[in-house]
Parts: C-alpha cells; sequence; structure tokens
C-alpha cells in the first residue's frame, strides 16, 4: 500500500506486475479516516466483514478488487 | 475476543501512544496490573483475532495503524512522532489520533521524498496518488506484505 508521485509512477513501478487499484490520495485520507477513526476509542470493538466492506461500499471502492470476501 | 482482552488491547494501544513506540509486555504489565505472562498470552489471542501483529519472539510487530519498527512512512502528530506501516496507515495515525499530522515518505517509484500535510483530514496535496496491490480478500494473507 503504497504512495505515488503521479499515476504515471504508478504504472512505471508496476512495469510486468499485475495492477491492483489506484486511488487519489485524498481518498485514501477518507478511507483511513473511516477506517481507523475509532482506533483508540475506549469503547472499540472488532470490525466484522460486513461492518469493513460497508465503509468500502460508502467510499465507492466497490467491486472484486475491494471484496473482503 | 473477551472483555479482558479487550481492556488488554485498549491498555496496549495507550501505552504505544504515550510511549511514541511500541509498549514491551512488562510495561503492559505494570499499567494494567497483569503478569508478563498473561500479556503475552492475550497478545497472542489478540494477534490472532488480528487486532495487533505480533513478530515471531512474540513482541508487538504493529498495533495498527502504528508500526513497533522504522518504515518509509513516519508520521508528525500531535507532538510525537510515530512509523506507519503503509500508507493507508500512515493517514490513519492522524485519523486515530484526530489530530492534524504530517507524512514523510517517498514515491515508490522514483524514490523522490514526498511530505505530506494533512489538516482536517484532507491531504494539502491532492496531486499524489496511492496503490493497493493485493486484493482486499487477501489482505490478513501476509498482512507484512500487504
Amino acid at each position: 500500500m503504497l504512495v505515488f508521485r503521479s499515476e504515471a509512477h504508478v504504472n512505471d513501478w508496476l512495469a510486468e506486475r499485475p495492477a491492483g487499484a489506484t486511488i487519489p490520495i485524498r481518498k485514501l485520507a477518507e478511507l483511513a479516516a473511516a477506517w481507523w477513526g475509532d482506533r483508540l476509542a475506549p469503547d472499540w470493538r472488532p470490525r466484522n466483514r460486513e461492518q469493513g466492506q460497508a465503509i468500502l461500499d460508502h467510499l465507492g471502492l466497490s467491486g472484486p478488487f475491494w471484496s473482503l470476501g | 475476543m473477551d472483555q479482558a482482552d479487550l481492556d488488554l488491547r485498549n491498555a496496549t494501544y495507550r501505552r504505544f501512544v504515550a510511549l511514541g513506540r511500541a509498549p514491551t509486555a512488562a510495561e503492559v504489565a505494570a499499567s494494567s496490573g497483569r503478569s508478563e505472562a498473561e500479556v503475552r498470552a492475550a497478545w497472542w489471542r489478540l494477534h490472532a483475532a488480528h487486532a495487533l501483529v505480533l513478530d515471531d519472539a512474540g513482541e508487538i510487530r504493529m498495533a495498527n495503524p502504528f508500526s513497533a519498527g522504522p518504515t518509509p512512512f513516519r508520521v508528525d502528530a500531535a507532538g510525537r512522532s510515530w512509523f506507519a506501516n503503509c500508507g493507508w496507515d500512515a493517514f490513519g495515525i492522524g485519523a486515530a489520533l484526530h489530530v492534524d499530522s504530517v507524512i514523510h515518505t517517498e514515491c515508490a517509484d522514483c524514490r523522490t521524498p514526498i511530505e505530506i500535510t494533512v489538516r482536517g483530514g484532507r491531504p494539502a496535496d491532492a496531486s499524489l496518488v496511492f496503490h493497493v496491490l493485493v486484493p482486499a480478500a487477501s489482505w490478513w494473507n501476509d498482512i507484512g506484505f500487504t
């Protein structure tokens, strides 16, 4: 899970590797806020698969690649 | 995961934040009123539940989004500095602490240093991109690689 200067740099880095998914950095920031925002809360509870998937879906990260299985 | 393990997990995270580094089992034992052996047993249960990640020696490797060891993702936040496990986790440290942050990393392709200022959860530089190589269903197959 890496940061790149641009999509062109992603493509250079991938070379022959199969591509995963590229998202804008501001989308990543939104995802991090939703995913990690409760991590230090005293009432934190483990998230189940459905709850995790709902976070991804809410941000438009859907389809087979983003399926938690 | 029972309440005792959740309490131990929370105590471990609190120590990680307070110390600015991964706590030892002895440090968590001292702050939680448990024995070191109880802490280590609970850590392994939490590891199995993906609530934290231990190394082969049973020491804290990751308390996501925090990393125990140095990585290419250093995050300044709340007057301290931590390492994050990946780009996603780098944003997660400010998100978990609910504070602004500055992420020091590099372009994974050309190794140009990148400094990302995050205010109000929003990175100042919108031109950067993030790549996830591993499909979501396989993230925990090898969390170190992911």
